[in-house]
């Protein structure tokens, strides 16, 4: 579709010029008319006299034995006078019909017959003898030019050798004719449109045009032509190219499109808002856009300020478990970031390019690099792809690039409280909750913290090592699916379980949560929260939508 | 960084305008393509006939003129021609007169009038094409196919088997062949009609319809014209980048 616009402005650019002039001598052959073009408001058909009234004295026999090749013969008669026309292999002669002689018109013949063939108000004013006429395309004869003094401006062309009129032209005619040179851009007067130039046009036009009508059916199925349905902020930043980050399309699943309302009156949150937003960040003016429509009061500011654009490069990949890959990138623009957040990778898949959105593994470090965990995403049964996002970073080789934009998200620690600090995480949500950790970590006053993490056996655990050092977490892994032979001798179950046997003994006020995992596990966890009391504000948490 | 909505006026005319005119702009640029890109000369059908008159042969002798106009007084003009008909090239005089058309024996004076096999037999040395296939001959007096003037009534009509499934239309009193028609003079009227919107008789283009829409399209491409100076003058933004 971007194509497809920007195949719609440059055509149009070159060809916008001449379709303004198909319209206006569009406009000029509507007002005119067939007749008002035609140069003939004066024009009179001459009737032949009866040729009984003055037969010729010059045979038709004669005529034959004359002209033997004839195809046809033909008497008539000019003002009375009898003449013959004959047709010689598709060429006219015109003979006299008293004499046999070839025909000759005279100025004063011209002139009556100009004056036979015109009904104006007007008189002869000049009569001038011409050889074809500029205004008379396919007329190149000896004849006359009889110019009548009237309002339109009429002259009538008279053909010498067959006494015949030509042609009128008046003044509407010369504006029609110019007209035709534009509309069918024949500039020789002979009005053709079978030429190369406006072979060329058509063909613009008709990509120009059918350009536009697959834009507007777009249009149509986006519904913008529903009065009632304005864009929502999320579709109108998105047009504008704002940096804003999304991956449930506007469906108030994600969180998101989070953005901040500064004018006065914030619209009334929706379900979707309550849910996914704290009472903190609902009275601080913060909203899904995707859950309101833009409305010209309102006034919208972004949350991510230093979000731009970055091309990165896999320097390291290597697998963390069977499941999850760890890639190591280089920015070649600086990128800061705090724990917590995450990238919007740009993955070219087919003709198109998909968003997906990977957190970082680590705090920000010294030498730039970005550590991303992804989970592949194996296709779930046999005839559906792969992940198409999880699996485009896996293929990627070292020295190889790909887009992402960012740092986006408030997925971030607390501030300020001196509060125990509690993760739950599973799966790919291992990225986030251990760059969390690790700010904790190396921050003045580290608070203490629990990491819970569950997994199904302990082949899925990752980063192990590191957070059991880390003297200021006590690290919980927790399995689900623990076969005999791993002699595993830690915590088993679900992990928002275990992590509810251990809450249960702490003072709910007191405690900051963060979470982040798979669905199910992030919607057991939400409840068990709430169940045991944590404040809503006390809770964070990163819906993967994995 | 406040946001403001500069979801732009000009779009949502040009959007709202593209949807009423638009469309016909469509239409206006395919009709005009076929009509550009078909030769005129072919969709007149010229490649389809062919001249059948011959040189009258000395040999025939013709009544005069004096004993013509003594059978048929009221005649401003007169033709000599051959023409195809009793299964042989014959000389013909064709009288014109206020009454129309007649055509008689040149040398008998006798009338002439044509029947189905007469009519047959011209249409087939009109037609140009190698292999004549007449699929069928109408005597046409009433109810005239959209392709035919009206003011032509009574005609002769003879239907061609072949790729443009030819009409050739021949005059009852001369049997002179008049219109021609094929499957790309067909089109072409279609396309003129959506060209000039007159879905009627396909000949006014005056109508006030005509000209909203020609105003409505202008509009349109003035909307147009001040997008493109907006979205062509303003340097590209990189994709998706805020900075
Ligand atoms: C804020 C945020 C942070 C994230 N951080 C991380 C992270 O750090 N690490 C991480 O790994 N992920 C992360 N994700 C998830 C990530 O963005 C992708 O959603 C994930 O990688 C899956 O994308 P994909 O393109 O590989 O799969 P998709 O192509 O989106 O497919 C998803 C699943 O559906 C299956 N599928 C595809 N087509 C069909 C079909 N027709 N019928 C049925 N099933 C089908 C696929 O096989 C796959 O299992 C994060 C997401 C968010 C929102
Ligand atoms: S886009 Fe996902 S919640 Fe708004």
């Amino acid at each position: 579709m971007r194509f497809m616009q920007w195949l719609h402005r440059w055509v149009s650019l070159i060809l916008i010029i001449q379709v303004v002039l198909w319209l206006i001598s569009a406009t000029v052959f509507s007002i005119m008319g067939h007749h008002g073009m035609s140069g003939h408001q004066y024009m009179r058909h001459i009737h032949p006299e009866m040729l009984a009234d003055e037969s010729p004295q010059w045979s038709i026999q004669q005529v034959r034995a004359t002209h033997p090749q004839a195809d046809t013969i033909l008497l008539t008669n000019v003002l009375g006078h009898p003449q013959y026309q004959v047709n010689v292999s598709g060429k006219w002669l015109y003979l006299d019909g008293h004499t046999g002689q070839p025909w000759q018109t005279d100025v004063n013949l011209a002139q009556a017959l100009a004056l036979a063939s015109y009904d104006g108000p007007g008189q002869i004013a000049e009569v001038e003898q011409v050889t074809g006429a500029a205004e008379v395309v396919d007329w190149s004869a000896a004849g006359y030019r009889v110019q009548f003094a009237d309002d339109l401006n009429t002259r009538v062309y008279v053909d010498a050798a067959s006494g015949q009129i030509v042609e009128h032209r008046n003044t509407p005619w010369t504006i029609a004719d110019w007209a035709f040179r534009l509309h069918f851009m024949d500039y020789s007067g002979e009005r053709s449109f079978n030429h190369l130039l406006i072979w060329s046009a058509g063909l613009f036009a008709l990509w120009f045009s059918l350009s536009g009508l697959m834009l507007l059916i777009r249009n149509i199925s986006q519904g913008d032509f529903n009065p009632r349905r304005k864009p929502t902020w999320l579709e109108q930043l998105q047009r504008d190219e704002k940096p804003i980050a999304s991956s449930c399309g506007g469906g108030g699943t994600c969180g998101l499109c989070k953005v901040t309302f500064t004018n006065n009156d914030v619209p009334t949150p929706t379900a979707a808002e309550k849910v996914m937003l704290s009472e903190a960040e609902l009275t601080a003016g913060l909203r899904l856009a995707c859950q309101h429509k833009v409305q010209a009061k309102d006034a919208v500011e972004l949350a991510n300020e230093n979000v731009a654009s970055h091309l990165l490069t896999l320097q390291n990949k290597r697998d963390l478990t069977p499941s999850i890959a760890e890639l190591t990138f280089t920015s070649a623009s600086r990128l800061d970031y705090q724990a917590g957040q995450f990238l919007q990778f740009k993955i070219p898949h087919e003709s198109t390019v998909l968003e997906r959105h990977y957190s970082l593994a680590t705090v920000p470090n010294a030498d730039n690099e970005l550590v991303f965990t992804v989970r592949h995403m194996p296709a779930p049964k046999s005839g559906v792809p792969a992940g198409v996002g999880s699996s485009f970073l896996c293929r990627l080789q070292p020295g190889e690039h790909v887009e992402a934009i960012g740092p986006f998200g408030d997925f971030l620690l607390t501030k300020a409280s001196s509060r125990q600090q509690v993760f739950i995480g599973g799966g790919a949500g291992i990225a986030p909750l251990r760059a969390l950790v690790q700010a904790e970590q190396q921050s003045t006053t580290p608070r203490p913290a629990m990491f819970f993490y569950g997994a199904r056996n302990s082949a899925e655990l990752c980063y192990t090592e590191e957070l059991e050092q880390n003297p200021h977490v006590t690290y919980v892994p927790v399995l689900s699916a623990v076969s005999e032979k791993e002699r595993w001798t830690g915590q088993t179950g679900f992990v928002h379980e275990v992590a509810e046997a251990w809450l249960r003994e702490q003072d709910a006020q007191q405690v900051d949560v963060y979470v982040c995992g798979p669905p199910l596990m992030l919607e057991a966890t939400m409840k068990m929260l709430a169940e045991l009391g944590v404040p809503r504000d006390h809770i964070k948490f990163d819906d993967f939508g994995i | 960084m406040t946001q403001v909505t500069r979801s732009s006026r000009w779009r949502v005319w040009h959007r709202w305008l593209s949807l009423i005119f638009g469309v016909q702009m469509v239409l206006w640029s395919i009709s005009g393509a076929y009509m550009v890109f078909f030769d005129l000369d072919y969709i007149h059908g010229d490649h389809l006939v062919q001249e059948i008159t011959q040189p009258i042969p000395a040999s025939t002798s013709v009544a005069t003129i004096g004993e013509v106009l003594n059978a048929h007084p009221h005649t401003q003009s007169v033709t000599l021609e051959s023409l195809w008909y009793d299964g042989r090239q014959q000389a013909v005089y064709k009288l014109t007169g206020h009454n129309g058309e007649q055509l008689i024996n040149a040398t008998t004076l006798a009338p002439i009038s044509f029947d189905e096999a007469d009519i047959e037999a011209l249409a087939t040395r009109y037609y140009a094409l190698p292999e004549p296939k007449v699929e069928s001959v109408v005597y046409l007096t009433d109810n005239p196919p959209t392709e035919l003037n009206p003011a032509l009534l009574p005609i002769w009509q003879v239907n061609f088997d072949d790729f443009g499934s030819t009409s050739l239309y021949l005059s009852e009193s001369t049997g002179e062949m008049l219109v021609k028609r094929h499957t790309f003079w067909r089109g072409f009227d279609i396309f003129w009609m959506i060209h000039i919107m007159d879905y009627d008789e396909r000949v006014d283009i005056e109508t006030w319809w005509l000209q909203a829409f020609i105003f409505g399209t202008f509009i349109l491409m003035i909307t147009g014209a001040v997008l493109l100076v907006y979205t062509i003058s303003f340097k590209r933004k990189p994709k998706g980048g805020a900075a």
